[in-house]
């Protein structure tokens, strides 16, 4: 996933000659795929008289995104395409922080509290966020999930943090 | 035909059968109560809020309802997981129409026009005609079980593995046809989806590949981390885009209609009735017939519309086909299990769990030895698929209504479901990660036109291809001519390269126009 | 008013009661106070998971406590096992381990996290599943002698199907190949139902898998079973000979579940859940339920944790000799 573009207009950083920057990175993007997969496997034991190795199927697909990734980039150089369009930071930070948060925090926090502070942190998301509205619902949506989740489906999830328990 | 009906009658009598319940506070009197029924409606309805729920799959749900079950006499208690598993089929197709996050991987073909249709203020008709096509097919599929069942049984086991690697090569060669754009990316995002797959350890010598010593990639990576990560969390990500607010404001405003019209319906009956046909023959088929089924009919409906080019942008046969064939599917997937006693799938291992943990030992007898567990669960089956109509239709008003929620507010209550979803398959946190990694990456996808669908089919399908090769390749000591002197196989292979040739063939005529007319596409 | 106050100072004073009581109890020998969680390393439904749930259900009443079952699965059970082995030792986490994780993953995998032997405290033996050995219905061989002088005449011809690296049904023919001396070409499924599958279908040879997968099909003509690998026959397959009346005594498999407490889990717990198992063991409804499964029930002598910790020991070094590591 590094192979992610930062943020901004891209577009105008690309040189002229290039005549489909989205293709173009796209395919290089699919390259760089192919060559990390290839590095991953690389330890694998290929074939292995007629029968498969760990490797074989691995490597031999990484070689085909390769080409197709080489291909795409060709398209991309020699094809009138699509520019590439801005990347928005506030929606994709939020988002993955409110994760994140979610992940960090069910375990040690249980599902009460790391419902209601992933609703909150990704409500951060977007500037149209109107507070009071949000913590009401968010309320609301963490205790319905506390009912739904351990008693109508039965799901062995733990409701309270782990220091108010034991 | 006679001993059919004979038998289904007896299994109607098993589903309506009535308990009488003598509650002390009644002082005696007693209460007919038929269990079964009701038995059959809680499996739906908890079917149907499991489909619903992103990430809260199948398997988990009843492998948590297991116990519960015990308590139950076996009818009953296989009666009710049965439910949960076709009731989530229906479900499983609402949040790909609404906020495309295919719950299941039968349902991400229906995400690829229901949701379009849901942005086109169609959200209605869509999930109406989910459920109605699903109904039909679930009708048609019983019957098929109650018929020919045992005939059909020989199908399941006619396939070997040079069958299946032979059935998976079409199924990605259907992943082809489904893409909108570019072909070339398209094929690029199945060869990534299959590279995702390859993640985990190695079904021939437990070595383990591409994992980098992380303990939740040991054992690969899961179909719904992926599918929320590249479906919802990406979706989500790219609504909060500057622009996206418009495209929101369509979502919200121009909700027409909650049934399909007379047209709609024109429309999608062929689709129906193909879907159906295709999902019950894949349905038999253990592992991965299912999941190939919808694919199939989607990819059939393109091929033979006469406007293919439409397909992708909100087209009704798209929703209907791709529905009714993973619900006929998802009946007929019962019969390798009630003929056989073999368990098709994950979810069928758990039903075999609970007959064993109730002393029914599910086998090629169980037909002779059980006659009313099995019939029982056949006629249940009937009467549960027209309860899930009866439930899914009203539904639909309130689904749509959902749809009105400012987004402001629906996004952050779509991550958490998500999250809590991920989280519970595995109870792993580091899937929930996973999931938002991709999530990220699914971004990036969409900004550089490449599409999720493609990617998720290689996922689900990889696994299934490279391990039946393999075996294949090993019963055969090497020798690749299996896949075309084994007759069903060939039969298979052949369709694949008539396919293939059908696909590729336009798109190069077009691209040598392309050369003259220089359009910017 | 007064009431008022009296009240909210029997509340407060309840409040500290309840808050001194906390550790007290945790000093107390009482066990169990709160529900105990047992893990599963497999999938709900499996042989293992039901056997732990016909055991369990008894001794929840023995101990009365409920018995938490959680299904954990992943890398043939070891990444439960694993999480079993790092819980904490206060007897409220146990598992139910069997022949991979608590002896075959020693061999299998060289970078296991734990040590069967040294990570647990062993609690009870449960049940013992024996191990067939089964092939498609119409392979050539008639009875046991026949098969071993076929397979051996044919050893590069025969395929033998397996449900996983590291799963029973493979360490297991392992074993038999081993005493055979012949090594076929091992045909991976990802678990029993689609190897059986491919059995019945005559995709593949022979195979060896647990009794509680292959009577129905054994019943009903699907397939055919050559052997049992126990020294005794099964009543549930009562005309199938033993591998010793076959003339292959070598060849002794069970698939034996056991439950194990972390390690340092205090004595008393450990002997109040033996006792609990042994209990359940000698239940009428628990004994019929095990044996409709072709499950073996432990005797007297082999039920106390001395017993399972020499029976994980002999069965580590007997996989050990024939189990080679997964390629990593």
């Amino acid at each position: 996933m590094s192979e992610t573009p930062s943020h901004g207009p891209v577009k105008y950083i690309m040189p002229k000659w290039i005549r489909g920057p989205q293709d173009f990175v796209g395919g290089l993007a699919m390259v760089g795929i192919a060559v990390f997969a290839l590095w991953a496997s690389s330890d694998l034991q290929g074939m292995r008289g007629f029968s498969f190795g760990a490797g074989t199927a691995p490597r031999m697909f990484a070689y085909l995104l390769l080409g197709l990734g080489i291909a795409i980039t060709i398209v991309g150089l020699v094809k009138h395409g699509e520019h590439i369009t801005t990347y928005a930071w506030r929606g994709p930070l939020f988002v993955s922080l409110a994760i994140l948060s979610f992940a960090a925090s069910i375990r040690p926090m249980g599902l009460i509290f790391s419902a209601f502070t992933s609703f909150l942190i990704s409500a951060m998301g977007t500037p149209e966020t109107k507070w009071k509205q949000t913590i009401i619902v968010g309320i609301c949506l963490t205790t319905f999930c506390s009912l739904l989740f351990p008693y109508a489906l039965g799901l062995p999830l733990q409701m309270w943090p782990k220091f108010m328990i034991r | 035909m006679g001993e059919v009906f004979s038998n289904l009658g007896m299994g109607f009598g098993v589903v309506f059968q009535l308990v009488q319940w003598t509650p002390a506070f009644l002082g005696g009197m007693s209460i007919p109560i038929p269990v079964n029924i009701l038995l059959c409606l809680i499996g739906a309805l908890v079917g149907t809020l499991v489909g619903v729920l992103p990430g809260i799959g199948t398997i988990a749900t009843v492998a948590m309802l297991l116990p519960i079950t015990f308590g139950l006499p076996p009818v009953g208690a296989l009666i009710m997981l049965a439910g949960i598993y076709y009731g989530a089929q229906y479900g499983g197709s609402t949040t790909s129409i609404l906020v495309n996050i295919p719950g299941e991987a039968g349902s991400v073909v229906t995400a690829l026009d229901g949701f379009q249709m849901a942005k086109q203020g169609r959200a209605g008709p869509a999930l109406a005609i989910a459920a109605i096509g699903s109904f039909f097919a679930g009708c048609v599929a019983t019957v098929l079980i109650a018929v020919l069942g045992a005939p059909l049984t020989k199908l399941a086991l006619a396939f070997g593995p040079a069958e299946y690697f032979s059935l998976m090569v079409l199924g990605l060669i259907f992943a082809v046809v489904l893409a909108k754009g570019s072909v070339l990316k398209a094929i690029a995002m199945i060869v990534f989806g299959l590279l995702l797959s390859m993640v985990g350890s190695d079904i021939e010598t437990g070595a383990s590949r591409m994992a980098f010593n992380i303990p939740e990639l040991a054992d690969g990576l899961g179909f719904a981390t992926l599918a929320m990560g590249l479906f919802g969390f990406a979706e989500i990500i790219r609504n909060l885009d500057a622009g996206g607010e418009t495209d929101r404001q369509l979502v919200q405003q121009k909700v027409t209609g909650l049934m399909p019209t007379r047209k709609d319906l024109k429309d999608s009956t062929p689709a129906i009735l193909r879907g159906t046909a295709l999902g019950s023959i894949l349905g038999i088929l253990p592992g991965g017939g299912a999941v190939i089924a919808s694919f199939a009919a989607y990819t059939m409906e393109k091929k033979l519309s006469k406007h293919p080019e439409k397909f992708g942008s909100g087209v009704i046969e798209g929703v209907a086909a791709p529905e009714s064939a993973n619900n006929a599917a998802a009946q007929t997937s019962f019969i390798p299990l009630l003929t056989l006693g073999i368990p098709p799938n994950a979810v069928m291992a758990l039903m075999v769990g609970a007959m064993t943990i109730h002393g029914i030992v599910p086998g090629p007898q169980v037909m002779q030895k059980q006659p009313e567990l099995v019939w029982g669960m056949i006629a249940s089956m009937w009467v549960g698929n027209l309860m899930l109509l009866i439930i899914n239709l009203p539904l639909v008003g309130i689904w749509v209504r959902l749809l009105r929620v400012p987004y402001r507010l629906m996004f952050p209550s779509i991550v958490v479901f998500c999250s809590i979803g991920i989280y519970s398959v595995n109870n792993a946190p580091t899937d929930v990660m996973l999931a938002g990694a991709f999530g990220l990456l699914g971004y990036w996808l969409i900004k550089h036109d490449f599409e999720p669908a493609p990617l998720l089919l290689g996922m689900v399908l990889g696994p299934l291809m490279e391990e039946n090769l393999r075996r294949a390749l090993l019963i055969s000591r090497g020798d690749w001519t299996v896949f075309a002197t084994r007759p069903l196989s060939a039969v298979l292979m052949a369709i694949s390269a008539a396919l293939l040739v059908m696909t590729i063939l336009p798109s190069l005529r077009k691209k040598r126009d392309e050369v003259f007319v220089e359009s910017e596409n | 008013m007064k009431l008022y106050s009296r009240m909210l100072a029997a509340g407060g004073l309840a409040a500290v009661a309840g808050l001194t009581a906390v550790p007290a109890q945790a000093q107390a020998p009482a066990y169990p106070t709160r529900s105990i969680t047992m893990i599963v390393p497999f999938a709900a439904g499996g042989p293992t998971d039901v056997i732990a749930r016909i055991v369990t259900a008894h001794m929840a009443q023995t101990l009365g406590q409920t018995i938490i079952i959680e299904n954990v699965v992943g890398a043939g059970g070891t990444t439960a096992t694993t999480r079993a082995a790092r819980a904490t030792n206060d007897g409220y986490t146990l598992i139910t381990g069997h022949m991979g994780t608590h002896a075959a993953s020693v061999p299998l995998y060289p970078k296991l996290a734990y040590h069967p032997e040294k990570d647990f405290e062993p609690v009870a033996l449960l049940a013992g599943t024996p191990i067939l050995i089964l092939a498609k219905k119409d392979f050539p061989p008639k009875d046991l002698k026949e098969f071993v002088a076929y397979v051996k005449a044919n050893a590069d011809k025969v395929n033998a199907a397996h449900a996983g690296v590291g799963s029973v049904s493979n360490v297991s023919c392992e074993l038999l190949n081993s005493v055979l001396g012949i090594k076929p070409v091992g045909v991976p499924f990802n678990g029993t139902g689609p190897a059986m599958n491919a059995l019945v279908g005559g995709q593949v040879d022979y195979m060896c898998d647990q009794i509680v997968n292959a009577v129905p099909q054994v019943k009903g003509g699907t397939i055919r079973a050559y052997a049992i690998a126990t020294p005794e026959r099964n009543p549930s397959l009562p005309d199938v000979p033993t591998t010793k009346e076959g003339g292959l005594p070598d060849f002794q498999a069970q698939a034996w579940n056991a439950i194990f407490a972390p390690k340092g889990t205090p004595p008393e717990i450990v002997a109040k859940l033996n006792a609990a198992v042994v209990k359940a063991l000698d239940d009428e409804g628990v004994r019929k339920r095990l044996l409709d499964l072709g499950s073996v029930i432990p005797a007297t002598a082999e039920r106390t944790p001395a017993s399972l910790a020499a029976l994980v020991k002999s069965e580590v070094a007997k996989w050990t000799a024939v189990v080679k590591p997964v390629a990593n």
